[in-house]
């Protein structure tokens, strides 16, 4: 069965305070083109998670377009840092929930294996821990081991509304390449409730079947299939292109104040169409060319 | 000595000597890729290099601008997940070394990347976790690498991201925590951990500086041996592979 959408018709799917899991490490395969068009159609009120947080999520925070966040830190590695996440939990604006990469992978695996809790060694004697347990609501308890005796800290199961995955190739089933390291991506997909794909380029089921091992992502889990090449521009695809280290920067910039972002969305994101003019306004096709990676290097 | 080396050059051969052969180790970005790459290429040829997304062994040919560069992945034997480098490698309790920076750190070895200022009033916020806290939490030793200064050796820190040895004593292991801190490393001293009190402790000052310049420029008194060696300088080798093969972009080192 097919599910090849178009980016409009599969964003159009995701109603306002919907719970989203974004793939984006740092400044790697983030869902960007999925981001601008989110903000485009001006949906509201999302929850974002992510193990660490990444320039979709950034982006999405900084177009008022998240009240919460649960992460475990994250930066644009040297780029510089999460601004719009950052000062939303300075300014009181963002609540964030903040935690390490594995308590957040945790949460997705008790999530994907339908388990009731996860055990967890990490974030004792820490301040993290402390800062969770005051929330309302809170996501984190303790209990003591049945068999041993000993106290643990315990996870409750994170079960997102939609998973939004950039990979590399997908046939129109959605079964999807991920190539090179997968950081929550497969935990993600499994604990939500359906993932959208967003594949930078649709194969044939031949294909797929020919190399099945590749596989990270059964199409079973997936409601729509996207095929838009450079979806995750400015960040990078493995094997497919590096990341645009100038527009990086001038995200960076822009992200410095509210009123410099202001103007970055209006010329990047509300000031084009679509895609393919977001494409041709970063420097088309002789800009994007230059990015393509090097098959031995991947990058 | 008929050669120079930088402040940097010294904290990451330090840091590479720490590291033994056979040994796993966890890095985090910045100078403990350098000391790492530095050790495997030197005395611990069959060390194994975990990046906490999912990066095993990686045999770089470029410098990277951090974990998130395909760069720092290249020639890698495994490329897997968080849940299998934090989790089945990690939390299984199969990594002898984490290997971490921060902005702050106390005299238990309790690190801060989280933010700078009140907690609960005003405050920047910075990186976070990542990895870290899990690193600080489940490996088998931690070494925390950061320039010697007064504003990031303190007292009291903002904020525990990543815990060490807690209030110190057997706090750690009273919250169900093995390991800990074994070494913190700056550009001007190396410190360990008492015994028993858990307190920073000067092992070693770096050739060229004096007690009190180490004890000048940290907001707390460390516990003090009777003898106080200097740290032994890199060689003309280790130096050599840093500038030559490890980091010949200044990525990692910075510009000292």
């Amino acid at each position: 069965m097919t599910k090849l959408s178009t980016l409009n018709e599969a964003v159009a799917s995701i109603p306002s305070g919907a719970h989203l899991a974004l793939s984006g490490f740092a400044i790697t395969r983030c869902t960007m083109a999925f981001a601008r068009e989110i903000i485009r159609q001006g949906i509201k009120n999302l929850t974002i998670s992510q193990c660490v947080g990444a320039m979709d999520a950034d982006m999405l925070v900084g177009a008022e377009a998240v009240t919460r966040l649960i992460y475990g830190g994250g930066s644009l590695d040297r780029f510089g840092r999460l601004n719009c996440v950052n000062r939303g939990i300075e300014e009181g604006t963002l609540a964030a929930e903040e935690y390490s990469s594995l308590s957040v992978a945790f949460r997705y695996l008790a999530g994907s294996l339908g388990i009731p809790f996860m055990p967890i060694r990490s974030l004792r004697g820490s301040d993290l821990m402390a800062q969770l347990k005051e929330k309302s609501g809170s996501n984190l308890a303790n209990i003591t081991d049945p068999f041993t005796g000993e106290d643990w800290p315990v996870l409750r199961p994170l079960l997102p509304d939609v998973a939004v995955v950039q990979v590399q190739v997908a046939d129109q089933e959605g079964n999807a390449w991920i190539m090179g390291p997968r950081w929550d991506n497969p935990e993600q997909v499994r604990a939500s409730k359906r993932t959208i794909v967003i594949a930078e380029r649709i194969v044939t089921d031949e294909t797929i079947r020919q190399n099945p091992e590749r596989t990270m992502i059964p199409g079973l889990f997936v409601s729509h299939v996207v095929e838009l090449p450079f979806a995750a521009h400015p960040t990078s695809v493995y094997r497919v292109y590096d990341y645009d280290a100038e527009q990086i920067q001038t995200y960076v910039e822009a992200t410095r104040t509210p009123e410099s972002f202001r103007a970055y969305l209006d010329h990047y994101v509300f000031g084009v169409r679509d895609h393919w003019e977001y494409l041709e306004r970063v420097g088309g096709l002789k800009r994007l060319n230059s990015l393509q990676a090097d098959p031995v290097l991947g990058y | 000595m008929d050669f120079d080396y930088t402040p940097s050059e010294l904290m990451a051969v330090a840091g590479a000597r720490e590291l033994q052969d056979k040994e796993v180790v966890a890095v985090g970005l910045g100078l403990p890729v350098v000391a790492s790459f530095l050790a495997k290429q030197t005395h611990a040829p069959n060390m194994t290099i975990l990046f906490e997304l999912g990066v095993i062994d990686p045999q770089p040919v470029d410098c990277g601008v951090g974990l998130a560069d395909p760069r720092v992945w290249y020639r890698a034997n495994v490329l897997s997940s968080f849940v299998d480098i934090l989790g089945e490698v990690l939390h299984r309790g199969r990594v002898d070394v984490g290997f971490l920076g921060g902005l702050e750190v106390d005299q238990y070895g309790n690190l801060n990347t989280s933010l700078l200022g009140e907690p609960k009033g005003k405050f920047r916020h910075m990186i976070g976790s990542g990895g870290a806290n899990d690193i600080a939490s489940c490996a088998k030793r931690t070494i925390i690498i950061m320039r010697h200064e007064e504003r990031k050796l303190k007292k009291a820190i903002s904020f525990i991201t990543s815990p060490g040895f807690i209030t110190g004593g057997d706090s750690r292991a009273k919250v169900g925590l093995a390991g800990g801190p074994s070494r913190v490393i700056t550009d001007k001293a190396i410190f360990g951990f008492h015994p028993d009190t858990k307190q920073m402790m000067l092992i070693s000052i770096h050739p060229g500086i004096t007690l009190e310049d180490v004890l000048g420029t940290m907001g707390f008194s460390p516990v003090l041996p009777e003898q106080v060696p200097y740290t032994e300088p890199p060689t003309r080798e280790q130096v050599r592979l840093i500038r030559e093969v490890i980091d010949p972009q200044h990525m990692y080192m910075g510009k000292d």
